[in-house]
């Protein structure tokens, strides 16, 4: 029964989408009830999946299966690794908030909701799907949505933003597409089935070129340099849930989709290109946290800092090694939560006094103390203080490289004080200092739901901050049968199991 | 395919066509003798047409031979003749909301789009070039009136001269092939063509078979041959439009099916290769010519060419795989475009106007227009889980599959291009407010039927196997 909570995951916000299409649209009340409704039952079911999932077993579990088009060898196949279930305790973490935080949403509720949880569905489809053209299915399905939830309920410059998000991804989407067509076809199994196509192995020559389609193709969803300049104007321009989502979550499918099919599939061709990688996310990290530095829009502060980010996720996965490759996945979950929490206090912020500009705001802490709170404990998150899973996770990631990328590693950890340097002087320009005139009407989050969203993405960074291994015992037994089964040369011995103290 | 039972063969046989033909003559009766509405008019022929469905969904499995050898019934002849009937009752539906322009002559119009459906009937099921040339000219020369049909409109008229010179061009091309062809076989059968060009080079059969490529080039508007398409798209009346880029483009790829896989065959000359050129070049045109467009027609006049070069990368790979992918693709667009043609033919009456700008906040006007409208454009442009995505899917895969990677990369990245204009519009929906307040009022009618198509769109996107059986089943008599 519990493998059907998977197939769930995906088909129940989208029934949910069909019935709030059927709802007159002056119901808002109701709207709301539904989509909050079935971002928890979500939420719930992911929970339920964290909690069943078999911590000894390294394969994928809760298998669904149903043939589609047997002719072409595609299926309706879904299932759980460690690392996938972990990313969708993620997602459904995040989609709840988002849906609390939609409050601000007012006008054209129906619409905005519909848009939202096709959004939600197609993110889950990603995380679950086994068959490679379900998983692009979902993926390329997970964009569209993005183009009119920016285009119609975004801010200043959301028309430029929407089609530059959604050219740039699409791009990247169907270069991939062209390569997983090509693993299909050289394959020669006429199957799109993730597990049987792992078992094959494909030539070298074909995994050179084949790797960096999907590397660079998926990589620019998860704003690899130089493909990321869509991603702060996206971010800045986006209505909060969005951001929250994008940031959050949209962002690690590229990073996700390599490790589960290029790492896998072909892993000669990973070898030889992610060395390139590790440049560019050097690159990635420096001028990410430089651009964050001299930003003065909040939102663009955020959305730089998780360009920056996302470079120390793809720094552990380009290790090829098990201790970056779990780090990666833990620095997935981390930073997605304390992104969206940095997103979803802006929002807040900005409903407010309709500013986000840093140098127009100033001693909010008075004010707004439990909001206020709560951004300084995701900026301690975000520049990797210890007690927050962000820390653990980067940790992980530069033991792993320290070995293999000496001179990045020390880069990388440079731009982790740079990072300290720009959350730092938002924190102080923005919630303390004298409290401006204009501002002292603002009033905090009020009652249970107004805080419920803050309070649980705090919550849920300090309790695997303080606990990681609740998460790493399930991600590790993947990422090691992972890396054992494709890369076996490159393991580091490294013990990890030290780590989990910290 | 099962071989018809001879007391049956005979009705079966011509049992769709004898039933259009009876339509036909039953509509050309009425309006002869008695004064009917349009609105009755078109209903009872949309009515008549369903029947015919019926019947070409009841001789589907059927194979057999009639009229000398020239008509040959078959799943694929079938197969065509059900999407020309789709394509035919999404037309006449058009036309019943074009009815204030089309005046009194509405009934006329309603009838010259029977009769160019009874001559697809008969292009479907061609067996010879003769045959196959007749068909083509019945459809165009109906084109043609359709046209010009607005005779008071200096575009329309204009369209028409233009489409005239061109068909007659490329008719002439067409008919100087077949002299060379029959100069150099002794025969216009298709079977005993394909044995002499399987034979050896011929080099009298080369020449009369590009000049037939050509003429087929005009019709399904391939580069070089496209450059009528945007003027006489743009002028003739919308419901004209939608039946040119429908019927017209089905029509020509039948044509050139069947001159490629059954009167030539793969082998002849290398020709794949050349499609395959044409193709990328077709695409890449279509969709740079479409980026700059200001009027909605024109926007899909250039996409359709884009369109044009999706569909012939699947012919150019000259396999099983290909022909399936581009009869898949005929079906996605015939209702995508269906559906998108009729939006515009509603929204262009009510807004006044065929200009992209006019559809500023059309969501605001009729959520209904332009969620359909929506779904229409996403699928146009390849996102799933719509009918054009699986169908740019199994082009791709063909296409890949075969070998050619570079033209899948051409293919991937216009599909990027083409999403631009097409969320250029979406954008214009949505995204902008209204100028003025006036909502958009639909009749029950178009409600369901714009509804069937949004539908089918969508159930083309995800439940593909029972289609891609069909498809399949179809084209295999294309390929033994």
């Amino acid at each position: 029964m519990l493998r059907l909570l998977v197939p769930a995951l995906s088909l129940l916000p989208l029934l949910a989408a069909g019935a709030v299409l059927l709802v007159p649209s002056n119901r808002s009340n109701l709207i709301r009830g539904i989509v909050i409704g079935t971002t928890f039952l979500t939420l719930l079911f992911s929970l339920i999946l964290v909690f069943n999932f078999d911590q000894s077993m390294s394969s994928f579990q809760f298998h669904t299966y149903i043939p589609w088009v047997s002719s072409l060898g595609i299926s309706f196949h879904m299932g759980l690794d460690g690392i996938g279930v972990v990313m969708v305790l993620l997602h459904g973490i995040l989609s709840f908030t988002g849906a609390l935080v939609s409050r601000s949403i007012n006008q054209k509720i129906k619409l905005y909701f519909v848009f939202y949880l096709l959004l939600v569905s197609s993110i889950f489809g990603v995380f679950t799907s086994l068959d490679l053209f379900f998983l692009y299915l979902f993926y390329e399905m997970s964009v569209i949505p993005l183009y009119p939830l920016i285009g119609i309920w975004g801010s200043q410059n959301r028309e430029y933003a929407s089609m530059k998000l959604t050219l740039y991804i699409s791009l990247g989407a169907v270069l991939a597409l062209v390569g997983l067509i090509s693993v299909y076809a050289v394959s020669g199994l006429q199957t799109f089935d993730l597990l049987i196509l792992q078992k094959a192995s494909f030539p070298t020559p074909f995994q050179l070129w084949c790797a960096p389609l999907m590397i660079f193709g998926f990589g620019v969803i998860a704003s690899l340099w130089p493909f990321h300049s869509w991603s702060p104007i996206g971010y800045a321009a986006a209505p909060t849930a969005v951001s929250m989502l994008h940031a959050g979550v949209l962002k690690k499918l590229g990073i996700f989709i390599i490790i589960r099919v290029v790492l896998t599939l072909l892993p000669e061709g990973a070898k030889f290109w992610l060395p390139v990688v590790v440049v560019l996310c050097i690159i990635n990290i420096l001028y990410g946290a430089w651009a964050a530095m001299a930003q003065k829009d909040m939102k663009f502060v955020i959305g730089f800092a998780s360009v920056s980010h996302m470079g120390y996720a793809f720094l552990g996965m380009a290790c090829l090694n098990e201790l970056g490759l779990t780090g990666t996945v833990f620095f997935m979950f981390a930073h997605g939560i304390m992104a969206a929490l940095c997103f979803a206090l802006i929002g807040f912020i900005y409903d407010q006094t309709h500013t986000r500009m840093i140098p127009e705001l100033g001693g909010l802490a008075k004010q707004i103390p439990f909001i206020s709170v709560c951004f300084v404990m995701a900026a301690f998150a975000s520049s990797g203080l210890p007690g927050f899973s962000n820390f653990v996770s980067e940790l992980l990631i530069f033991f792993s490289a320290w070995e293999l990328y000496r001179w990045p590693t020390i880069l990388a950890i440079f731009g982790i004080v740079v990072t300290a340097t720009y959350m730092l002087r938002m924190i102080r320009n923005v919630f303390f200092g004298e409290l401006k005139s204009e501002w002292n009407k603002i009033e905090d989050a009020r009652g249970f739901w107004g805080k419920l969203p803050y309070g649980l993405l705090v919550t849920v960074l300090l309790i695997f901050g303080i606990w990681p291994s609740l998460l790493l015992n399930i991600i590790r037994p993947t990422t090691e049968s992972l890396i054992q089964s494709h890369f076996p040369t490159s393991q580091i011995t490294a013990d990890s199991t030290n780590l989990n103290k910290t | 395919m099962t071989q018809l039972g001879e007391v049956l063969k005979p009705i079966m046989m011509f049992g769709p066509e004898l039933g259009l033909l009876f339509i036909l003559i039953l509509h050309l009766m009425f309006h002869l003798f008695s004064t009917i509405a349009p609105k009755n008019f078109i209903r009872s022929s949309v009515l008549g047409l369903l029947l015919v469905s019926v019947m070409l969904w009841l001789v589907f499995p059927y194979a057999g031979n009639g009229l000398y050898g020239m008509f040959r019934l078959n799943p694929l002849a079938t197969f065509l003749k059900g999407l020309f009937t789709f394509s035919g009752i999404a037309t006449l539906l058009m036309a019943g909301e074009f009815t204030e322009k089309l005046g009194d002559r509405a009934n006329d119009f309603c009838l010259i789009v029977l009769t160019a459906l009874f001559g697809s009937f008969f292009l479907a099921s061609s067996n010879d070039l003769i045959t196959l040339f007749v068909t083509i000219e019945w459809i165009t020369i109906s084109l043609y009136i359709l046209t010009t049909f607005l005779k008071q409109d200096a575009a329309s008229l204009e369209a028409g001269v233009k489409y005239l010179i061109v068909g007659a061009f490329s008719s002439a091309l067409f008919l100087y092939g077949i002299s060379f062809v029959y100069g150099s076989v002794g025969s216009l059968f298709f079977s005993e063509i394909r044995q002499v060009a399987s034979a050896g080079t011929n080099s009298l059969l080369m020449v009369g078979f590009f000049l037939i490529l050509a003429g087929i080039g005009f019709k399904v508007a391939m580069f070089p041959f496209h450059l009528w398409v945007p003027d006489v798209y743009e002028g003739a009346p919308t419901p004209t439009t939608a039946f040119l880029s429908v019927t017209s483009k089905t029509a020509g790829f039948t044509a050139l099916l069947k001159l490629l896989f059954l009167a030539v065959g793969t082998e002849f000359v290398n020709w794949p290769y050349l499609l395959l050129f044409l193709s990328s070049i077709t695409l890449i045109y279509g969709n740079l010519a479409a980026l700059k467009q200001t009027n909605m027609k024109r926007l899909f006049a250039c996409s359709s060419l884009s369109h044009i070069g999706y569909l012939l990368m699947g012919v150019a790979v000259a396999n099983r795989l290909g022909v399936e992918a581009t009869m898949y693709y005929l079906i996605a667009y015939a209702f995508s475009n269906s559906a998108a043609f009729l939006v515009i033919v509603i929204a262009n009456r009510e807004l006044g106007s065929g200009e992209i700008l006019a559809y500023r906040g059309l969501a605001k006007k009729s959520p209904y227009l332009s969620g359909i409208f929506f779904i229409a454009l996403l699928s146009l442009g390849g996102i799933p889980p719509l009918a054009g995505f699986f169908a740019k899917f199994l082009i791709l895969n063909a296409v890949v599959t075969s070998g050619y990677l570079w033209l899948a990369l051409i293919g991937a990245v216009n599909v990027v291009i083409s999403l631009y204009y097409y969320l250029s519009i979406i954008k214009e929906m949505y995204f902008k407010q209204p100028t003025s307040k006036d909502k958009i009022g639909l009749s029950p009618s178009i409600r369901v039927f714009l509804f069937c198509l949004a539908a089918g769109i969508i159930l083309l996107g995800i439940v593909q196997e029972p289609v891609l059986q069909m498809v399949r089943f179809s084209t295999s008599v294309l390929f033994r």
